[in-house]
């Protein structure tokens, strides 16, 4: 269904990330996909738009691990913050995948997969 | 359309200062304002630059500083864009100059953040990332940039060595420069050994939180003729912006906005980047130097790691990069810093620059961006004869 909708999309992307999905847009007029919280297509600059879910399933593009975290993570043992492409379209997200002591935990191109959304640390991942 | 000059520079030393954000910010303002031999009713706009004055108990800093200086009539206007907000408000002023709404103009950058603490101060900068992706989801600034260097590194092979490089020249040039925050010689083997504070990167490949304010007097090329005063000329300006938020980014390895205000400024100023006799940019991490003296056009792109090496943006090199002592020594108050690297070129090509100048220089570039590139602004100057 065609939608214009603006508001509450960043909610609707929370309800998809608690359901293991990444919540995109895509374009009535061009078919560009993106991120659903982009308001025009980036391509055309078309506003009409489907809301499509993908799982929430991608690969580690790169990521960082903090030894000084941002105030409301420093009681996490060990997290990496990371930018993974999804498998089943060509767009990026990125989140807090937790338990991350060491870069060798982490390959470049490992898989990750959507966990959640935390109120205290976003978009939360898990090493597959 | 007027040619847009620069009469007179000044800058508070960068570092941890005790005097309030409005005190330093006039100590550049008086500074600048005695350089170029004006007065201030000769002012008709104040430009300033600031992002965390909430952190000392001022906002609307622009008036205040107009009032202080006895020109509470002349309107002021304040500016943020996070780390780039120098540079980004001196486009404003060059544009209004070059339009003719005004002749002269006073464009000063301040900030006031190392009271706050190490904690606080990660926390307010995490504010300048695209926070629902970024800083909410456990990025501190450091964060951001050691994701862009293992992404810089997996492409191009590059190595934590090439990036230590890019510090210990930055601190070399920092030792000449009697206002930088962080005046000390290191080594390869120190920025290697240093506490990683978000891996790939260590303690030394990350600038500091500093204090301090610079300051600029921009005029029309009458004004600085008939002042009789000594003067450079702003030749090249160019904006362009970036994805906010890193994941919106194509290639990791590269920042566009920073490609599409170069080729904005190289237009207008009718040079290439082969051109530039030296060039101040923005390296709040040591991956960023290398990544913006590539978008710059400098070094091809996976090229500049191996070039750095060999002394290619050494002070005597064939493109010196930061001879101020960039972010990395010279400091990093983020609403001066983009102000502070045209305080450079000013004092480079009007032979205040002691042992720290760059010989023969007659073309200069300035770049400077907000969070992960997201605001980037390149000026070009022009020694004036």
């Amino acid at each position: 269904m065609t939608n214009t909708n603006r508001s509450g999309v960043r909610e609707k992307f929370i309800e998809s990330a608690r359901d293991s999905k990444i919540l995109t847009k895509k374009c009535d007029d061009c078919s560009t996909i993106r991120i659903a919280t982009v308001l025009y297509c980036e391509n055309c600059h078309g506003s009409k738009y489907n809301l499509l879910e993908y799982p929430g399933i991608g690969y580690v593009n790169t990521f960082t691990i903090h030894t000084v975290p941002p105030e409301g993570f420093e009681d996490v043992d060990g997290y990496a913050w990371v930018v993974f492409t999804l498998d089943d379209v060509s767009i990026r997200a990125s989140g807090f995948l937790p338990g991350i002591k060491k870069p060798a935990d982490l390959p470049i191109g490992s898989k990750v997969k959507v966990n959640g959304f935390d109120e205290k640390h976003g978009l939360v991942l898990k090493k597959l | 359309m007027e040619n847009v000059c620069i009469l007179g520079a000044g800058s508070t030393n960068y570092g941890k200062l005790n005097e309030s954000i409005i005190e330093i910010a006039l100590s550049a303002s008086v500074d600048a304002i005695e350089s170029a031999g004006i007065s201030p009713s000769d002012i008709k706009a104040g430009y300033i630059s600031n992002v965390f004055g909430v952190a000392d108990k001022q906002v609307h800093i622009a008036p205040v500083i107009m009032s202080n200086l006895g020109i509470s009539h002349v309107p002021g206007l304040t500016i943020e864009s996070a780390c780039g907000s120098g540079s980004v408000m001196f486009r404003e002023a060059f544009a209004n100059i070059r339009a003719g709404f005004y002749d002269c103009v006073l464009a000063l950058g301040v900030e006031k953040i190392t009271h706050t603490g190490t904690t606080q101060s990660t926390t307010l900068f995490s504010y300048c990332s695209d926070f629902f992706y970024e800083g909410g989801n456990g990025a501190s600034f450091p964060g951001l940039f050691a994701s862009i260097a293992r992404a810089y590194m997996t492409k191009y092979k590059a190595d934590e060595e090439d990036l230590a490089h890019v510090a210990v020249k930055n601190h070399e040039n920092g030792l000449l420069n009697p206002k930088a925050h962080v005046r000390k010689k290191i080594t390869v083997e120190d920025v290697l050994n240093s506490p990683v504070v978000a891996s790939p990167l260590k303690l030394y490949d990350c600038c500091p939180f500093s204090d301090g304010a610079s300051a600029l007097i921009l005029c029309n090329e009458d004004f600085a003729k008939k002042s009789g005063k000594p003067y450079i000329q702003v030749i090249g300006s160019g904006r362009g912006g970036s994805p906010a938020a890193v994941q919106g980014r194509k290639d990791i390895s590269t920042i566009p906005g920073t490609v599409i205000a170069a080729n904005q400024a190289y237009q207008m100023a009718g040079i290439s980047p082969k051109d530039v006799d030296f060039a101040e940019v923005h390296d709040c991490f040591t991956i960023a130097e290398i990544i913006d003296v590539e978008d710059l056009g400098f070094f091809k792109k996976g090229k500049a790691a191996r070039e750095i090496r060999d002394g290619a943006t050494s002070r005597k090199g064939k493109i010196p990069i930061n001879p101020s002592g960039g972010l990395k020594s010279k400091g990093h108050p983020i609403g001066a810093t983009g102000i502070g690297q045209i305080v450079e070129v000013f004092e480079q090509f009007s032979g205040q620059a002691g042992e720290r100048t760059i010989k023969d220089a007659e073309i200069a570039l300035t770049h400077n961006f907000g969070a992960t590139g997201a605001s980037a602004a390149v000026h070009i100057f022009k020694k004036v004869n």
